[in-house]
């Protein structure tokens, strides 16, 4: 039972940070009904503003000291004569790198919502009204742009950033097993949660949030009831690229930076697409859920299944409800 | 004309000249090519990025040295993505436009084995490549392609007779679910058996995005005092390493060839702290900074500073670029030996002067001298990193399996 929590709780992790990466893909197509194939590569951006924010700009010469490295006097007697991975060691050194991670956060916030607008602004505006295939293909293509713009700014080197949060590791025992979690997971996982609660509790109870369920209901009639459907576009763009930076971010601790973070956008369509494109509760289950499978079939089954039976699962949640588990269906009247 | 004995050897002799001449002067073209398929773009880019330089070096110094037989010889590189069929796409593309290509360099497993079938008759060319995948060493199948190096079951023997030496009793296997992953792991069970150490765990992970505390946590439960990890190489590795070593795991990490770049290490260790430390792994050639018996590394690293000053090829070679190096340094020295004939390059007279090598210097990559035995070279050595030098060093002799 034991190591059945711990791989709950794992496959809950990954799952939470899958919902974060979601939220993007979702508040586009609830304002817009436009699938955003390339959200990866938007995610993926966000990861390399937060690099840049908290390591390149960081390490300039003309960068102030502190801000590579805070480390006060009380903070370097502290650190003084700890082990490697002990718990305070590991929190002493998020203590140190905090302005950075401070800095790569707002930056990356900053400079991936420019990017939203500006994809917004340039591509999806000018084909409003036109057919949304049309939208959808304009996606399709910005993965080449933003893939091959990624690599001329930054290179294809892998590089590391530091942790969003403390390290270090959390152990406690629970039917008889000791349970073992990363810190920074644990972390990553209540910012997700956070986020996504705070989103759906914007697009539930805010103006804003209204705005946006009215144009995702019908934009002509939005539009006619003085709603301004231009500016739902916007703020759904934004919202993509700001949580896309978070998760960008979150991904970046985790795996490394390199171009083949975008490929994570496509795992993540396929999740999308069992909880209901325009439905952000269908889609958390769903994240949720996919991540618990994933986990406990590489517990029992190893890697080699561990990729196939989430994404079977998600396959016959498609025949069952072809709209996903959430999803509104769409009623054509003739 | 009287046309006696003397007459007619004489106008034979001088109509076979006439008639030979074009087929000399197609036999010397003004460029041979060495065209190459290199992951520039997609999940191995940063390797692909690294190798297209080194790829640049290797044409200008093999020019400076005479190229073959006097000709000089132009490289060509296009990006693969790491796409086999893009791969083989280039290939053919190669194939069709330029008549001049005496060797190919692919850049992966799937490439090399996509694209073994069709290399008969005109479409033959010698190859070398990114892989140390077992199945591209045997020449009976296919003597064109050949391993510049270890294929990765001998590399995974060699990581586990040091562990039996260190007194290791059970070993787990780590490796990306993708063919480059899967290669040795079966023969390394076998071998494992053989040695009497015991298989406590199989772990297919992904490539990136690799679920790490999932598998930090299986390795804890099996125990394992020694773990190979194999099929990555920028991410997933020292991610595992770092949570095992998070997890208080006292596991030993031990990698093969594409795993023990010191560009990557140095940078993990910069940004998360020195839990590399004490990673070993098998590889072929010495370091790049490890120059002092090895003349062909001071030539490399003279040009390096001169051509690549301000990048991070200025100082350092990454072993991606060795690998390649000493490939392409194969292939070259059999199409020399062809030429050195005076015999029209085929790629079977270059396969065949290939499997030939025989104690050949390298000029310092190896040991010492190396032979082609099997279409590979079965040599290298057991290095371990140091985080506080941010050095592999080496932690065995050189052997040769």
């Amino acid at each position: 039972m034991g190591q059945f929590a711990q791989f709950a709780i794992n496959g809950l992790m990954s799952g939470a940070i899958y919902a974060l990466i979601a939220i993007g893909i979702v508040s586009v197509f609830k304002a817009t009904k436009v699938v955003n194939f390339a959200h990866g590569y938007l995610i993926m951006f966000g990861a390399y503003f937060y690099f840049t924010f908290s390591v390149v700009v960081p390490g300039q010469e003309w960068a102030p000291a502190w801000l590579a490295s805070w480390q006060p006097d009380w903070l370097l007697a502290a650190k003084e004569g700890l082990p490697m991975f002990s718990p305070m060691g590991a929190v002493l050194d998020w203590v140190a790198n905090l302005p950075r991670i401070l800095f790569g956060l707002v930056g990356a916030l900053f400079a991936n919502a420019v990017v939203g607008l500006i994809i917004e602004r340039t591509l999806m505006r000018p084909l409003m009204g036109q057919s949304i295939f049309a939208m959808i293909m304009v996606t399709v293509g910005l993965i080449s742009i933003m893939s091959g713009s990624a690599q001329l700014i930054w290179t294809a080197d892998a590089a590391n950033v530091p942790y969003i949060a403390p390290n270090m590791p959390i152990r406690f025992e629970l039917f008889g097993t000791m349970i073992f979690i990363f810190g920074t997971d644990l972390v990553n996982m209540v910012i997700a949660l956070l986020l996504f609660g705070g989103i759906v509790a914007f697009v539930r109870f805010t103006k804003g949030g209204i705005a946006i369920r009215a144009t995702a209901e019908d934009s002509s009639t939005a539009y006619s009831m003085g709603i301004s459907v231009p500016k739902v576009f916007s703020r759904a763009w934004v919202l993509a690229s700001t949580t896309g930076a978070i998760a960008g971010a979150i991904l970046a601790t985790r795996n490394g930076i390199s171009p083949s973070l975008g490929l994570f956008g496509f795992s993540v369509l396929a999740i999308v697409l069992m909880g209901g494109l325009d439905s952000y509760i269908g889609v958390f289950i769903a994240a949720m859920s996919v991540g618990v499978m994933e986990a406990m079939t590489q517990w029992q089954l190893g890697g080699d299944w561990a990729e196939i039976v989430p994404y079977v699962a998600v396959l016959v949640v498609l025949i069952w409800r072809p709209h996903g588990l959430m999803g509104q269906k769409e009623v054509e009247r003739i | 004309m009287k046309l006696n004995r003397r007459s007619f050897l004489a106008s034979s002799a001088a109509a076979t000249a006439v008639m030979g001449t074009p087929m000399i002067l197609k036999a010397q073209p003004s460029e041979y090519v060495v065209a190459s398929s290199l992951p520039l773009t997609g999940p191995f880019a940063t390797a692909g990025q690294l190798v297209s330089p080194a790829l640049k070096m290797f044409e200008a110094i093999v020019n400076e040295d005479g190229g073959i037989g006097g000709v000089p010889i132009r490289t060509t590189i296009e990006d693969s993505g790491y796409v086999p069929a893009t791969a083989l796409a280039n290939y053919q593309r190669a194939l069709a436009t330029e008549p001049n290509m005496v060797m190919y360099y692919g850049d992966s497993t799937g490439f090399m084995k996509l694209v073994a079938p069709e290399l008969k008759g005109d479409n033959a060319t010698l190859m070398g490549s990114t892989s140390f995948a077992s199945d591209l060493a045997n020449p009976a199948e296919n003597p064109y392609q050949y391993l510049p190096g270890p294929s990765y079951e001998d590399q995974v023997d060699i990581l586990l007779q040091n562990i039996k030496d260190a007194g290791g009793s059970t070993v787990a296997f780590i490796f990306s679910n993708t063919e480059f992953g899967r290669d040795p792991i079966e023969h390394g069970k076998k071998k494992a058996e053989e040695l009497g150490i015991k298989v406590v765990l199989e772990e297919a992970t992904k490539a990136q995005g690799a679920d790490i505390p999932t598998h930090v946590t299986k390795l804890a439960q099996s125990g394992a005092e020694h773990c190979i990890l194999q099929g990555y190489v920028t991410g997933v590795w020292p991610q595992l390493i770092g949570g095992a070593r998070q997890f208080g795991l006292p596991t030993q990490f031990h990698g093969t060839f594409w795993g023990m770049e010191k560009l990557i290490a140095d940078r993990v260790t910069a940004e998360a702290g020195p839990f590399l430390d004490g990673y070993s792994g098998v590889m072929p050639y010495r370091y790049s900074y490890d120059q002092e018996e090895a003349p062909a590394y001071q030539r490399y690293a003279a040009f390096q500073k001169k051509a690549f000053a301000g990048t991070p090829l200025e100082n350092y070679m990454p072993t991606w670029g060795l690998q390649s190096l000493v490939s392409l340094n194969l292939g070259i020295e059999a199409l020399r030996r062809v030429a050195n004939k005076g015999e029209e390059i085929t790629a079977d007279r270059a396969a065949e002067e290939l499997a030939g090598i025989k104690d050949f210097d390298t000029g310092g990559f190896f040991g010492g001298p190396v032979s082609m035995v099997d279409n590979k070279i079965g040599t290298g050595r057991v290095y371990t990193y140091k985080a506080d030098s941010g050095l592999f060093v080496p932690s065995s002799d050189w052997f040769t399996v």
